[in-house]
């Protein structure tokens, strides 16, 4: 993942204008526009220029959920929700002093408290897809025998409570983009008894426990390389727990594997192992959301990228 | 209705106004690798629907368990004029190559130091990675593939630090 400091521009200019190669090899993928980045309006400001159809601004784009529910477009402008190759996961802090989230048992409780429809239609205002746990069903590399990990409040109370963490306070670390999916996370463990404090600072206080991650795979076919090993490989930036040799085992195995269709079979068997590991607390794959201009019509690309080449001016 | 940008009837480049101009905020805070996909390209891509499809090779495939072999695009050319062929590839390769961490996303979208690409002929070169590399494109969509122009001028140093670590 992408690090402050480092991926992070410092300086930006005011527009970037983008013309189109009018030479290019591809006829097909040549722009029919010219896209103007505007880096100086506000992303509050640049909603509001979309709803007012005031011409300024015709796409904005990384909307949370909360903006593009609260978006009134009327008849110049609207939604656009792309239901991109995203994960949003708590990362368990396993290398915290006497962390509970070593343990499957309670990893697999926590997984077995949430309520992902409402974590979907509440939290996020039904804006993505639930998933079983980092690949979206139906894409590359999916397990289509794997499912989500089923509510069962009972049984995840029960392990909570063997494990002696009834009544236990945890800290879980969210962006704000993300407070409504904290909100239904919090009843859901209140359900099991645990008290969540959530803290939207976007600092990282030690002694956190679940810290809620949005990535996404922009790669050609390989989501190990950009998302799982981001989380759980020995140099993934996101990684909050020991490493994990059975993990690196297996990516050495789908590095070593070049072909399909067994490339593919290796990338399920990666992702049944972190489901069943409950590697992570699964939660949903946010749709990316934008607010266009009625006037232009909107090519969205599942990567996240704001590539633009098919979209053009009605 | 947008004016084609391959032109109207005199074929030229069109006339930029508000009825074929697209005005963008992207507060996404890699909207510089979006910047980077709309204006530079690599052996392959990835198409709105995620999937992974040809670009500057045109083609590719493994010719066993550590060697990659793919055909570079005929009849291409840069804006510059220049023509696109299998060292230009390289040279792409080679530059890259010089940074212990040019990717800003991190040190996994390296290519190691051991592998080795070789121009098997104008459209065909051959990328050999000891002891296997399933990741290779992948890390080919990040390998970035300029006219020699753009090495020559600009590359991807940062002025103000005079590297390109973490600057690709």
């Amino acid at each position: 993942m992408l690090a402050d400091g480092i991926s992070t521009l410092d300086t930006r200019s005011p527009q970037v204008v983008l013309e189109p190669n009018l030479t290019h090899w591809n006829p097909g993928r040549i722009p029919k526009v010219r896209i103007i980045y505007e880096n100086a309006i506000p992303k509050e400001d640049a909603i509001k220029s979309v709803a007012a159809g005031d011409g300024k601004v015709d796409v904005v784009t990384d909307l949370t959920p909360a903006e593009a529910h609260a978006f009134q477009g009327g008849s110049v402008a609207a939604i656009h929700s792309q239901p991109a190759k995203t994960v949003l996961a708590g990362v368990f802090n396993e290398n915290k002093l006497d962390s509970p989230w070593t343990s499957i048992e309670v990893r697999r409780a926590m997984n077995m408290a949430i309520d992902r429809d409402a974590v979907l239609q509440q939290g996020a205002h039904g804006y993505g897809s639930v998933m079983p746990a980092f690949i979206q069903t139906g894409r590359y590399g999916a397990d289509p025998k794997l499912e989500p990990y089923k509510l069962d409040e009972a049984a995840a109370a029960a392990a909570i409570e063997k494990a002696g963490l009834k009544g236990r306070e945890i800290l879980v670390l969210a962006s704000p983009d993300w407070e409504g999916v904290v909100e239904v996370m919090t009843a859901n463990l209140a359900k099991v008894g645990l008290k969540v404090r959530a803290d939207f600072s976007k600092t990282e206080p030690e002694g956190w426990d679940i810290k809620l991650v949005w990535h996404f795979d922009w790669s050609p076919q390989y989501p190990v390389g950009v998302v799982h090993r981001e989380f759980f490989g020995n140099n993934g930036a996101h990684r909050a727990m020991p490493e994990d040799p059975q993990f690196d085992a297996l990516y050495a195995k789908l590095l070593r594997t070049p072909h399909q269709p067994a490339q593919e079979e290796v990338v399920r068997e990666v992702e049944r192992y972190v489901h069943d590991q409950a590697r992570a607390l699964f939660l949903i794959s946010p749709s990316t959301l934008f607010a266009v201009s009625n006037r232009v019509s909107f090519v969205a690309y599942d990567t996240c990228m704001s590539e633009l080449a098919e979209t053009t001016v009605r | 209705m947008a004016e084609p940008a391959t032109g109207g009837a005199s074929g030229g480049v069109p006339s930029w106004g508000p009825h074929n101009t697209v005005r963008v905020v992207d507060p996404s805070p890699v909207n510089w690798l979006s910047i980077t996909w709309n204006t530079m390209e690599e052996a392959n891509r990835v198409d709105h629907e995620g999937m992974g499809q040809p670009s500057l090779a045109a083609g590719w495939r493994w010719v066993d368990d550590e060697t990659l072999e793919l055909d570079v695009r005929r009849e291409t050319v840069f804006q510059d004029g220049e023509k696109y062929d299998a060292q230009i590839f390289k040279l792409a390769f080679d530059k890259v190559q010089e940074w212990t961490n040019p990717h800003p996303p991190g040190a996994f979208l390296n290519f190691a130091q051991d592998t080795a690409l070789t121009v098997v002929d104008d459209h065909t070169v051959r990328m050999r990675f000891p002891g296997g590399n399933s990741a290779a494109l992948m890390k080919l969509r990040g390998m970035h593939i300029p006219s020699t122009r753009f090495w020559n001028e600009w590359g991807f140093i940062d002025p103000k630090t005079g590297t390109a670590e973490g600057h690709w």
